[in-house]
């Protein structure tokens, strides 16, 4: 649900810095409150367009003046619920990390304010736009830095479609790291021969914290160890499914603000990469993927036809990248044997319970106490049991009878008969390996051998 | 002449006196029930030691708490039994001061042509009879300072007993934990066997977990040498032998440490009042200064001896007659003795402030010592235990959360059961401090070196190999 109130009223921190004199003048700025994906927000003036919709998140209303798009930003500390019973401390826009969505139309003339409410200053950089260099925001390079508790106002025309992105050039490492970004689509004016028209169009940016379990605040040093891979700043299970009706021409737009680069996989269908951020790809250019890379900084726009029906799992193939927070500095257990040695343990720590020693797995089943306000590792569940994925992974969710426009959870696929993987019930046969390779080594790694025996190796 | 003889009849009369029924025990006795709430045997006869040795065998029964401690090794103590026949010499030197002096007889026969002479004569130290008196009440004083000595030494055992008992437990309870840091580290250890015979862990990580095993082993064995030790001086005090130290049994833990410490703003006023040392002291100044007026009043006489004298001879009547003969003070006038009494009482004095002064402080300290050791011993049971514990409990939520590996938990097992053993440490040195503090209050303590004892290694945070 958009909630508008305005802040001066709720607020005390805005009462106290920003100017009502100043503020009067200025379109409201809306708040979200939920995590939630909301509803495309269908366009009630300037020109028409397809609205996207924002896996997790939503579109910033505006306000027309003088033919001019007024759109109202507040930079400010929020909290993000990132997975139900996980909440994280993050500087975002209007009250969400990553901030709302702004879509506008090829040749708006477009002014934003952008209102800071941090503690430092702030400033605002628009990704990929063209536009006058005094409003590319880059501290100190193009402009004064926003101090805390001043407003600045940006104005120039959406030149180019495509999709951007915005986020600070001021103190950049640690207002990204604090989950400052957001998303911009700019829809062509018209029929475009390079873009065509879809049925749904989802969009999120590829995000990364590095949050202590049982903490809020992400340790903005991290360079590269991140424990939290996010969509939208949410992790799975707390990432909402992308819906389609079988048939439907489907974009998924993605951005990488993180500090690698992520090959986003979509299971069941091909999809063409059919544009950047630098624009939309030559017809002659793209060619047929099923993971593609979207390095640092960049956005990605796939197209596809979603023909397939099911709930197909699309994530990031970097498989640490499917799990939320764990050590990064745990030790192997497989194959170890903890027989006696549980019980000896248990003695000194009463609650221990012995983990890994068969792999992971374990994990997704165990429904162990963990730290407060973490995201377990692997919590989500399927129709067959737990999913064992977290973080950047979400499904798309194809149905035959889901309505044009309908973005609600259709629930788990029903699959027809016949076409789901089964329990094999026939006699099995024994494989047959050749006698030399297979036996000694196997029996070698596995001996129980007396302390300070060199063997295994 | 007349007066001289009733004044001896009076001094023998007065100087007279017998062995107790108690043999001066009953004093001893009654501090120790006062003081203690103790009861105290003398092992004179058979019947009292197969006694005493039912009461030994009855309290070894049971885990033997402080006061029982204290109970036997008061019982049972062979030094404690030797010092109550202190008391027996003490006595009799009292008894053998009030005997009239044994008087001298001499006979002599002498010829002188046909006379024949004998000469009778009874001879009596006039300067000892004379100081009969005093001389009495100088044994009678030093008597006292026997019992008082005994009775102090009782409580000086007492409080000794009651410390080698909190050290013993103590010890005892650093030896489990010890145990249970080397189960930690064992369990590492083979655990990290396994891992490398599976081939999860190479030789160096390997080599880490069985580090941490051998440094557990060596404070497993030192642990044990300590409550080895400890035990045995223990053992020494109560007084056990063969079988008997077998039989000994402490309890598992020391006791529960008191939410508050006592105030006692009046300590130094109640110590000096109770103190026996500081008693014993005055005492004894006291007897010094009665011998020196009894050093001044023989000055003189005490070169004089009087005697009877009955001469008969077979030619004339019998003589009869007494005599008294007189040293002449021509080079003693007995001065030296009297500068050795006045010096000594002098010396008493002195002796007697500083006494006071060292007893003053010494309840000062002991009462700080004792403060300071509940203050440190709540912050440990209070603040760093919890803590600990808290560590132990998120790093188990972390370790379900595969955050961090079974190692770094047991590493921090390690850490928080040695936050255990240093709190015991402070426990320990608490009730040290309380013994002494009651020792202070009735004699000289044994003030153990405050902070020395508390010597635990801080846990050694191994954690995130």
């Amino acid at each position: 649900m958009v909630s508008r109130r305005n802040f001066l009223g709720g607020a005390a921190l805005a009462a106290g810095t920003v100017s009502k004199v100043a503020m009067a003048a200025l379109p409201e700025p809306v708040i979200q409150t939920s995590p939630d994906t909301q509803p495309p927000l269908q366009p009630a003036s300037g020109r028409p367009y397809n609205p996207v919709v924002t896996l997790n998140g939503w579109t910033l209303p505006w306000r027309m003046n003088g033919g001019v798009k007024e759109f109202h930003l507040v930079a400010e500390p929020v909290v993000r619920e990132m997975t139900p019973g996980f909440k994280a401390h993050l500087w975002g826009y209007n009250g969400q990390s990553p901030g709302p969505t702004i879509e506008v139309v090829e040749g708006d003339r477009v002014r934003i304010f952008v209102t800071n409410k941090l503690p430092e200053v702030t400033s605002m950089h628009w990704h990929g736009q063209r536009l006058p260099c005094g409003m590319d925001g880059v501290t100190g390079l193009t402009q004064a830095p926003i101090a805390p508790g001043k407003t600045y106002v940006y104005e120039f025309v959406a030149r180019r479609p495509g999709t951007f992105m915005y986020h600070p050039h001021a103190d950049e490492m640690v207002q990204m790291a604090m989950g400052m970004m957001g998303l911009w689509i700019t829809h062509p004016k018209g029929k475009h021969p390079l873009i065509d028209p879809v049925d749904r169009d989802y969009v999120f940016l590829l995000n990364a914290y590095d949050i202590e379990p049982g903490s809020a605040t992400p340790k903005i040093m991290t360079m590269l160890d991140f424990n939290l891979w996010t969509w939208n700043s949410r992790v799975f299970p707390g990432i909402a499914p992308l819906v389609a009706r079988q048939g439907e021409k489907v974009r998924i737009r993605v951005g990488n603000l993180t500090m690698t680069n992520h090959p986003i996989h979509l299971h069941g269908h091909e999809f063409m990469v059919t544009g950047t951020d630098g624009g939309p790809v030559p017809r002659s250019a793209r060619w047929p993927e099923v993971t593609t890379d979207v390095a640092v900084g960049q956005m990605r726009q796939l197209d596809f036809i979603a023909d397939e029906e099911g709930d197909w799992a699309f994530h990031c193939h970097k498989s640490h990248h499917t799990m939320n927070a764990m050590g990064h500095n745990v030790p192997t257990m497989i194959g170890v044997d903890h027989r006696q040695l549980a019980r000896k343990i248990t003695q000194l720590v009463p609650d221990y319970m012995v983990m890994g020693e068969r792999g992971m797995h374990d994990m997704t089943e165990m429904e162990m106490p963990l730290p407060d306000n973490t995201a377990a590792m692997m919590t989500g569940h399927g129709p067959f049991g737990p999913v064992g994925m977290g973080g950047m992974f979400s499904m798309l969710k194809v149905r035959k009878d889901q309505k044009a426009g309908d973005y609600s959870d259709p629930g788990w696929f029903k699959h027809p008969p016949g076409t789901l993987a089964h329990e094999w019930q026939g006699p099995l046969a024994e494989p047959a390996r050749p006698a030399a390779s297979a036996g000694t080594p196997a029996v070698e790694v596995n001996i129980r051998k007396p302390t300070g025996a060199h063997h295994g190796h | 002449m007349r007066r001289l003889l009733a004044f001896l009849s009076l001094a023998l009369l007065g100087g007279c006196a017998g062995f107790s029924a108690d043999g001066g025990f009953g004093p001893v006795q009654l501090s120790a029930r006062t003081h203690l709430d103790k009861e105290l045997r003398w092992a004179r006869s058979d019947a009292e030691r197969a006694a005493i040795q039912q009461r030994v065998a009855e309290l070894l029964t049971r885990p033997l708490d402080a006061e029982a401690a204290v109970q036997l090794a008061l019982l049972n103590n062979r030094g404690l039994q030797a010092s109550f026949h202190e008391l027996g010499i003490s006595e009799a030197d009292f008894v053998q001061a009030g005997r009239l002096p044994n008087p001298g007889l001499s006979l002599a026969s002498l010829q002188r042509g046909d006379e024949h002479e004998l000469e009778r004569g009874l001879h009596l130290n006039l300067a000892r009879l004379l100081a009969l008196p005093w001389a009495g009440q100088l044994e009678a004083r030093r008597f006292e300072q026997s019992k008082q000595r005994v009775a102090l030494e009782v409580l000086s055992l007492a409080a000794e007993t009651r410390k080698a008992w909190i050290e013993a437990v103590a010890a005892e309870q650093a030896r489990r934990y010890a145990g249970q840091v080397m189960e930690a580290a064992e369990a590492g250890a083979e655990l990290a066997r396994r891992m490398a015979q599976v081939g999860n862990f190479n030789a160096l990580q390997r080599a880490r977990e069985q580090g941490f095993y051998a440094d557990a082993a060596l404070g497993l064995a030192r642990a044990e040498q300590q409550q080895r030790a400890r035990r045995e001086r223990l053992t020494r005090l109560l007084g056990l032998w063969g079988e008997q130290a077998t039989r000994l049994a402490l309890p598992e833990r020391l006791p529960e440490l008191p939410a508050q410490a006592d105030e006692l703003p009046e300590i130094e006023r109640i110590g000096m009042a109770r103190r026996l040392d500081v008693q014993g002291a005055r005492l004894a100044s006291e007897a010094l200064a009665r011998q020196l007026g009894l050093s001044r009043v023989t000055r003189l006489v005490n070169v004089l001896e009087l005697g009877l004298v009955r001469n008969s001879s077979n030619q004339a009547p019998t003589q009869r007659g007494w005599e008294l003969s007189l040293e002449l003070p021509l080079f003693d006038w007995g001065q030296a003795r009297v500068q050795r009494a006045e010096s000594q009482y002098l010396q008493a004095l002195e002796r007697v402030a500083e006494t006071a002064i060292n007893a003053r402080s010494e309840l000062r300290e002991a009462y700080g010592n004792y403060r300071s050791a509940h203050a440190i011993a709540q912050h440990h049971l209070q603040e760093i235990v919890p803590l600990r514990q808290r560590i132990a409990e998120e790093n188990l939520l972390r370790y379900n959360g595969m955050l961090i590996g079974v190692f770094e938990l047991l590493a921090d097992t390690r850490a928080q059961i040695a936050s255990v053993a240093s709190a015991i440490d402070a426990q320990r040195d608490f009730w040290l401090a309380k013994a002494d503090l009651d020792q202070a209050l009735l004699g000289k303590p044994g003030l153990a070196q405050a902070g020395a004892i508390t010597a635990t290694p801080a846990a050694a945070d191994s954690g995130g190999h």
